[in-house]
């Protein structure tokens, strides 16, 4: 499903150059469920942003699902990525003024999906993450785990094929944790393609494969399954 | 779609009151000037537009040309012969009017009042299209005593508007005389430029219509209808044709008269629907309402300064906010929303809250629509506001303002970059040129309209408090037109029986200016006085040489005069004292018996010209002066007009303080310093609501930096003074782009008034403090909140 060849990104500023990805080559097949693990500035983040169509390469090659997307420009990848990717975040990052349902919503909203459709999808993605009760609230009443239950079934609202995951439990105690882990296993069982970047250990062993990283660079890859 | 993003709208306004409410208000009171501005440009040119003949209406006037061929000033006067003899002989004329002037003497009941009215053509009625409540319109001024009256008139009379074949009386030289009412006015629409409450038709003797001579004595206005499509240049070239050769034995037997003329007269045709904003040739003599296009312009500009404050918040306070906003953006971008749709969204919030602000703003307009039309001289009502054009205008208004306001904003914030946004890489946009441009603009804007303010209010200070060279206090003013001079010593006698009354000195009534001869046979133009001995030590006006008329001198009756210093400068005398004046229209000399030291007889719009003072016998007096004791007003009115009653009892009385009616000379000074001072109160106010915005928004922005700052030991007034700085230097900046713009229009607004104050320095330091002051306020307030915040708090929530 992802192939990227000697993919290279490096950020500047006025005096400092730093190189986030050198030469880096990784594929990703559908089904899998990939960790991406390393030290912080190691190009962990950027890589995910990446295949997340969110940032464009410098040079090298990417390849999703058979099309070679690294110069795509903003609009097809945007075209690209909201029928194809889901994300989730550290952060969560849920829009604040809206609320639980209206979270979710907003993909299909973006996608043009019909309202009673919209509903339908959307009531069924929150009762199968257990936050249909809270369906009327807004992200400030909730806590952390319940957060990111939300975060998922937005991710997962349109189905994607590809979930990318930036550290999903960082900010959450392990029951919660553990929660979300199983969620996205469960995902994962259903055919959803997932790469996921983590410091944790516990949380990569949900995985198939782990890529450890750094400078931009694989260093390892080591195979659970 | 719509709904997600009316809902998320709804909800940013909800929470950030702060921000909704400065930008509400400040677009709201923005909209409401603009909205009432348009209503009063819409009214301006409305005027006259009413008639069915507009458009083919014409007022001849003249302008004067030298024998050199140069052309002076333009003339909107005619007499009685324009009129009649084009119609005659120019045969694009369809029809002409004439519309003088004047006031009679008229009973309402046993009550007798001085009505201003209107002696017309028996054509007015075909001409003009002012509907008739009942009555004839071709024949209703057929008949020489029949009058026309409007429908408040004939109620104030009657007490009903049916009012056909009642009878009015009116004054005509000495006694009272019946007219009959022939017809009913409905209400004169208020953007007329003729209005009236009683016609009457033109008095014009055989005499006066057979003598070539009155080609040349214009007192009056006429109008002529044209056939529609008539080419206006050759229409002029036939009326100048005719002219030339009808007028040529008066110019003739006047140039014998009193030399020659040195002057001819080109006949022109100005557009009557032109004539309301025509500062070259206004409604006057009769007509109302003369307007100048300046007004409309100035008022524009307030406005739309208001407005474009308005707006500059709404862009500023968005883009600040931004930094809050990014992670939603950022999200939207993520789950698949394009750029477009971001901007439709940004845009939409735009909408939303300028629909708010609209419909504040119409709530607005109907709560100072009072004060506007007083400000602005105008009876404009708010059932003006359902009218399609106007209606399509602030529909535009309201599109173009939510556009200008949210299109910047939404353009720049579509932009933000997904990834920067969320990983906290945001860093919004460098240093923020555009902002701080704006904030100067505003300000620019703001401090200049106070800078104007304040040199109005100085001027107007100093048009009302100078010393015009004579004591304006305590002195009454009773109006008795055509007073011969024993009638006067009786009234003044019967006054002074008063203890009260101190001193009464009796004047000619109005202005009278005339040209006379000197000794060196040049010609000198002034202002003609008919006074009596009082009225020079009633009024402390000093003679600087010379004597004052005497009772003792039975000769300054007849033979001499008083010229003021003026006079002497014009005539360059060294010894005035003895020399003669020369009258041009009695061919008689006057000596000079005495100078009178300069003083402001008229507004301080004009410069103190010539002027000569008689007593003649033969010149009747039309003002009494009359000096009370201070405190004994109320007392001394009831003598005097008790006494007049008893004097005068078939002619009308009317009083006014001298101090009251001078100030009156400067009622559209006042107005504009109003209007001024209202343009600059909200244009500060908007300004500083956006400058508290921003503080706000820097404050959070730096929470950290502070936080940082107060633990590594800074005072609360350091951070205080380091929050504040950045913006005062902005309006420090404002301050020092708007001064000299104030300083040159100022100068050249001042330059209208001969007599003026100079811009002093510190008319420029005391708005500058003022508007230091305001802002410091502004900013320092929200600084010093930020300055006192628990530094841990603030770190931890970093």
């Amino acid at each position: 499903m992802i192939k990227i060849t000697e993919l290279e990104k490096v950020y500047r500023t006025e005096e400092v150059e730093t190189v986030a990805l050198n030469k880096l080559s990784i594929e990703v097949k559908e089904g899998e469920f990939v960790a991406v693990m390393g030290p912080s500035g190691c190009g962990k983040s950027t890589l995910l942003n990446i295949l997340g169509m969110l940032d464009d390469p410098d040079d090298g090659s990417f390849v999703f699902n058979g099309i070679e997307v690294a110069h795509f420009n903003e609009r097809k990848r945007a075209d690209l990525r909201k029928n194809n990717i889901g994300f989730v975040f550290q952060s969560f990052n849920l829009i604040d003024e809206l609320t639980v349902f209206e979270n979710v919503e907003l993909p299909l909203i973006y996608t043009g999906v019909k309202t009673a459709e919209r509903k339908k999808r959307v009531e069924e993605v929150l009762d199968k993450v257990q936050i249909m009760h809270r369906r009327n609230h807004y992200p400030q009443q909730l806590s952390g785990g319940q957060q990111q239950r939300v975060a998922v079934a937005r991710a997962v609202v349109n189905h994607p094929k590809l979930i990318l995951a930036d550290e999903p439990t960082g900010n959450l105690d392990s029951n919660n944790g553990n929660e979300v882990m199983q969620l996205l296993t469960e995902l994962n069982e259903q055919g959803t393609t997932i790469v996921m970047v983590t410091h944790s250990e516990h949380d990569a062993r949900y995985s198939h494969r782990i890529i450890r990283m750094l400078d931009g660079q694989t260093v390892t890859e080591n195979i659970l399954i | 779609m719509f709904k997600n993003y009316f809902t998320i709208a709804w909800r940013n306004l909800s929470r950030n009151k702060i921000y909704s409410l400065i930008n509400i208000a400040g677009l709201s009171i923005g909209l409401a000037c603009a909205m009432l501005i348009i209503l009063y440009v819409k009214d301006e040119v409305s005027y006259d537009r009413f008639h069915k003949n507009a458009n083919n209406i014409y007022r001849i006037v003249t302008q004067s040309i030298d024998k050199s061929g140069a052309k002076g000033h333009k003339d909107g006067n005619t007499g009685y012969l324009q009129g009649p003899r084009f119609k005659q002989n120019v045969p694009a004329i369809k029809s002409f009017v004439r519309v003088q002037s004047g006031s009679q003497d008229i009973k309402t009941g046993t009550e007798i009042k001085s009505q201003e009215l209107l002696y017309v053509d028996t054509s007015f009625f075909s001409v003009f299209s002012f509907p008739l409540l009942s009555g004839n319109p071709v024949t209703c001024l057929n008949e020489p005593h029949s009058i026309v009256l409007s429908e408040d008139a004939a109620k104030k009379q009657f007490g009903t508007t049916d009012a056909i074949g009642k009878i009015v009386m009116m004054k005509e030289d000495s006694a009272f005389v019946p007219y009959k009412v022939t017809a009913v006015a409905k209400k004169v629409p208020q953007n007329s430029s003729i209005k009236f409450d009683v016609l009457l038709p033109i008095k014009e003797s055989a005499e006066d219509a057979q003598n070539n001579e009155n080609w040349f004595n214009v007192f009056l206005n006429t109008f002529v209808l044209l056939q529609p499509n008539t080419n206006i240049q050759a229409v002029e070239t036939q009326m100048q044709r005719f002219y030339n050769s009808d007028s040529k034995s008066a110019e003739e037997s006047i140039t014998q008269k009193y030399g020659p003329m040195g002057w001819h007269s080109l006949y022109l045709l100005q557009p009557f629907l032109e004539m309301h904003m025509s500062t070259e040739l206004p409604a006057q003599n009769g007509l109302s309402n003369a307007s100048n296009p300046m007004y409309s312009y100035i008022l524009s500009g307030i406005a739309l300064f208001i407005l474009l404050i308005a707006c500059i918040n709404f862009v500023n306070l968005t883009i600040a906010r931004s930094v809050k906003r990014a992670k939603e953006i950022g999200i939207r971008k993520i789950v698949g929303g394009d750029r477009k749709q971001l901007i439709t969204q940004f845009l939409g919030e735009s909408f939303l809250l300028c629909t708010i602000a609209f419909l504040f703003a119409i709530i607005l307009v109907e709560i100072i629509l009072p004060v506007f039309n007083d400000l602005a001289n105008k009876a404009l009502s708010v059932s003006y506001l359902f009218d399609a054009k106007l209606i399509a205008g602030y529909i535009l208004l309201f599109f173009l303002t939510a556009l200008l306001a949210g299109f910047y904003p939404a353009l720049v914030l579509s932009g933000y970059k997904p990834v920067e946004t969320l990983y906290s890489r945001f860093n919004l946009g460098g240093k923020n040129y555009l902002q701080k441009s704006l904030v100067v603009l505003q300000f620019a804007l703001a401090s200049f309209l106070i800078i104007a303010t304040f040199t109005i209010y100085a001027q107007f200070n100093f048009l009302t408090t100078i010393n015009l060279g004579y004591d304006d206090s305590n002195l009454i003013v009773v109006d008795k037109w055509d007073t011969k001079h024993d009638k006067a010593k009786l009234f003044k006698g019967e006054l002074l029986k008063d203890p009260d009354i101190t001193g009464v000195a009796a004047k000619n009534g109005g202005m009278w200016s005339t040209i006379a001869k000197v000794a060196n046979d040049s010609t000198i133009f002034f202002e003609y006085e008919t006074i009596d001995e009082s009225f020079l030590p009633l009024l402390k006006i000093p003679l600087i040489k010379g004597r004052n008329f005497s009772g003792s001198f039975p000769s300054d009756s007849n033979n001499s005069v008083l010229v003021n210093e003026s006079f002497v400068k014009k005539a360059g005398w060294k010894e005035p004292i003895g020399q003669a004046v020369n009258f041009w229209y009695d061919n008689k000399k006057y000596n000079i018996v005495g100078v009178v030291k300069d003083y402001h007889y008229q507004a301080l719009n004009y410069e103190i010209g010539p002027q000569v003072f008689t007593m003649k016998n033969d010149n009747s007096y039309g003002r009494f002066f009359i000096k009370v004791k201070p405190g004994s007003e109320t007392a001394s009115l009831k003598y005097i007009q008790k006494t007049f009653k008893e004097l005068f009892p078939l002619s009308p009385y009317t009083y006014t303080f001298k101090d009251d009616e001078n100030l009156k000379d400067y009622e559209a000074e006042a107005k504009w310093k109003q209007i001024m001072l209202f343009g600059a109160v909200l244009t500060i106010f908007i300004s500083c609501i956006g400058l508290f915005g921003l503080s706000v928004l820097s404050a959070e922005k730096r929470t950290k930096e502070i936080g940082i700052r107060k633990v590594l030991g800074a005072s609360v007034k350091g951070v205080v003074t380091i929050l504040s700085k950045d913006f005062l230097k902005l309006v420090v900046i404002a301050l020092i782009i708007s001064m000299p713009a104030a300083y040159m229009i100022g100068n050249k607004w001042l330059r209208n008034y001969p007599y003026r104050i100079t811009q002093s320095w510190w008319l420029f330091a005391s708005a500058a403090i003022m508007v230091i002051i305001i802002a410091l306020v502004t900013v320092s307030f929200q600084a010093i909140k930020a300055a006192m915040a628990n530094p841990v708090k603030s770190l931890r929530t970093e």
